[in-house]
């Protein structure tokens, strides 16, 4: 008789796993870099690009992390390009028209360079206030006014971009602290950035075992060792490989690191902490949610903060990026972050979804406005391919459920 | 042993649960018209009728997700208001809903714990951070005595069968010390072999002195299992029966015309 090598179950099991998911975008990544590298004669793959791509893509990032959150708690959040927009601008009014007169006058012994990280300080915690706070007010008016989120951000879509000009009077604001631009525009030694690149493959191999260990303490079945260890050994490779790209360059930028840790911290909020799992539970089945007591308005709020958290972060950065407050700060990214989320696996139903596959979304999506720029393709067609993906993401992602 | 609930009638023993003179409206509709019910120790009470008759107003009544208008509702003699899910809770009393309420995307360890996580010790399970491992080892537990394997902890329950997701349902009013759980239509959706396992399974609880009200609009689902018999139409209530000194076509015809003969 013959055996199949994999039983039906497991085919299905395996196509159902999130694993196979996020290896379908990687893959689709690598055709679509091959293919700028190719059109590009190779200009794509230089280190200073993909250095640049990786920092292209931190300011969005934050804001597809968020998003993240909102999208499987069944919900979405149009405004947070303008939202860090606004933060951006807040940021670089901090630093060039509100902070040096109070500070000067406050330490009048300190040099230029203290006086600037001083300022650097006090505007990011104002920054993130200001995100948490616009996140707070929109929060409110969804969870407990019960308005739907598209209405709400749709309105704050235009309110704060509204709010950018009140502050800036319709003018681009610098200058920008040399302390604030190091966040986005500095690197990690060499050194630094190989021992961070240990620390996470070590943080890999701990959770691949870990794992292991647990279904082998509650009696399941494990995945074969040496499937377990491609799968491994996958990200790793990603993370050498990352590495020696950047630092032949310039080095791992700043952001990178921020968005690294950032990424990680809420990538355990979410599986890890009930407030998470609410998040899943509510998205997946909002009746059921309430109805085993979970305070849902809560949760939503706390939801729509932490976006306008990441806001604030996308800001500053932005901010330190640009090294100026513009006007058009944010312009369209709430499409870049949303469609980061789909193509990465968010499920636009809501339930459905990881911070991982968010992730190389965006990381997807800023390849696509990279590549794109680098070909000197014209922006009519950035925008036509960036909309064609987003529809055909969502498409398969549809199509893989029905089946799966 | 003569079985508890029976004691009762004769002795005037005290309910477990007693609503009183219950009223909800939804805007000028009377769901819900002077209800009295009464639920003893290890007792299966039925309630039947049909589609609009306030079965699951009045269940969700006690549940906590409605709150009554008018009435009064007694546990084991005190007076009690129940205001939210978690009040009806802290009273041992434990729903499993028609749709189950379970989160379809999540797996069956998550759904059974669902609102009620157990938390790591010390401050990281003050800020919510949860204790997987010791979940899905109680979870374990419970499931075994159903005789089910769980091949795969990861498994969402929406890829479960029907009984499975009974099961994972059941497992929540279990672990979670029910003395009172409420179902609502728990033969629905299910296969002949998976609701004798439902009935083997109330019988079980009923030996535990644990009181159960089964919601149905089919009689023929409940007839056998409960003890007592109530039956509803438009909100209002048309009478109680013990099961042995009543037929099913005297229920039927309770449910049709909505009279006490």
């Amino acid at each position: 008789m013959k055996k199949n090598i994999i039983s039906k179950e497991q085919f299905t099991n395996f196509m159902r796993h999130p694993y196979f998911r996020l290896l379908v975008i990687v893959i689709a990544l690598l055709i679509v870099w091959i293919f700028f590298g190719f059109f590009t004669n190779g200009l794509f793959f230089s280190p200073r690009n993909l250095s640049n791509l990786m920092r292209q893509m931190t300011i969005i990032s934050f804001l597809a992390m968020g998003m993240t959150f909102v999208i499987v708690l069944g919900h979405i959040d149009i405004s947070v390009g303008s939202v860090a927009g606004l933060t951006s601008m807040i940021a670089a009014c901090c630093q060039a028209i509100w902070l040096p007169p109070i500070l000067g006058n406050l330490f009048q012994g300190l040099s230029v360079d203290s006086l600037g990280t001083i300022s650097t300080i006090i505007t990011v915690i104002i920054t993130m206030l200001t995100g948490g706070l616009i996140g707070l007010i929109q929060g409110i008016i969804i969870s407990y006014g019960s308005v739907s989120a598209f209405v709400v951000t749709l309105g704050g879509l235009y309110a704060w971009r509204g709010v950018i000009l009140l502050t800036s009077n319709s003018r681009t604001v610098t200058p920008i602290e040399d302390s604030l631009r190091l966040i986005a525009q500095g690197y990690l030694t060499n050194i630094l950035g190989w021992f961070i690149a240990v620390l996470f493959i070590i943080l890999i191999v701990i959770n691949m075992f870990r794992k292991r260990n647990q279904y082998n303490l509650l009696g399941f079945t494990n995945n074969p060792l040496g499937i377990d260890i491609i799968i491994t050994l996958l990200p790793i490779l990603g993370v050498i490989s990352f590495v020696i790209i950047m630092n032949s360059y310039r080095g791992t930028a700043n952001p990178v690191l921020l968005m690294l840790i950032v990424g990680v911290l809420l990538s355990f909020v979410l599986n890890s902490t009930t407030f998470g799992r609410y998040v899943y539970a509510i998205g997946g089945n909002r009746e059921a949610a309430s109805l085993t007591g979970i305070n849902i308005k809560k949760v939503e709020l706390k939801v729509f903060i932490l976006m306008g958290l990441m806001c604030g972060i996308s800001g500053i950065v932005l901010t330190g990026y640009v090294a100026a407050g513009t006007v058009a700060g944010g312009f369209m990214f709430e499409l870049m972050a949303i469609a980061s989320c789909f193509i990465g696996g968010v499920s636009h139903g809501g339930g459905e979804g990881t911070l991982v596959g968010a992730m190389i979304g965006c990381l997807f999506m800023t390849s696509l406005d990279n590549g794109m720029s680098v070909m000197n393709l014209e922006v009519y067609w950035q925008y036509l391919v960036k909309g064609a993906v987003l529809v055909i993401a969502v498409y398969w992602d549809m199509q893989s459920r029905k089946r799966f | 042993m003569k079985e508890r609930w029976k004691m009762v009638t004769t002795k005037n023993y005290v309910p477990v649960i007693q609503m009183k003179g219950i009223y909800k409206y939804f805007g000028g509709v009377h769901a819900i018209e002077d209800v009295n019910l009464s639920l003893y120790e290890g007792e299966v009470l039925a309630i039947v009728g049909d589609n609009g008759a306030g079965k699951s107003t009045l269940i969700k009544i006690l549940s906590g997700v409605y709150i009554a208008d008018k009435g009064e509702i007694f546990h084991k003699g005190k007076k009690v208001k129940i205001n939210s899910t978690i009040d009806s809770r802290d009273l041992g009393i434990e729903t499993m809903y028609q749709n189950l309420a379970l989160a379809d995307n999540m797996n069956l360890f998550n759904n059974i714990f669902l609102g009620r996580e157990i938390r790591k010790k010390g401050f990281l399970g003050k800020l919510g951070v949860i204790n997987s491992l010791l979940m899905v080892r109680k979870g374990l537990d419970l499931i075994d005595r159903f005789n089910i394997k769980i091949p795969d902890p990861d498994k969402k329950v929406r890829f479960l069968s029907g009984g499975q997701r009974q099961i994972v349902a059941t497992c929540r009013a279990i672990y979670f010390k029910a003395k009172i759980i409420i179902m609502d239509e728990p033969t629905a959706s299910l296969g002949v072999a998976e609701t004798k396992r439902v009935y083997e399974f109330i019988r079980n609880l009923k030996k535990q002195n644990i009181s159960i009200i089964l919601i149905s609009h089919n009689i023929n689902e409940v007839y056998d299992i409960s003890d007592r018999i109530m039956v509803l139409k438009t909100g209002r209530q048309v009478g109680v029966r013990e099961r042995e000194k009543t037929t099913i076509d005297e229920i039927i015809h309770m449910i049709i015309s909505g009279k006490d003969k």
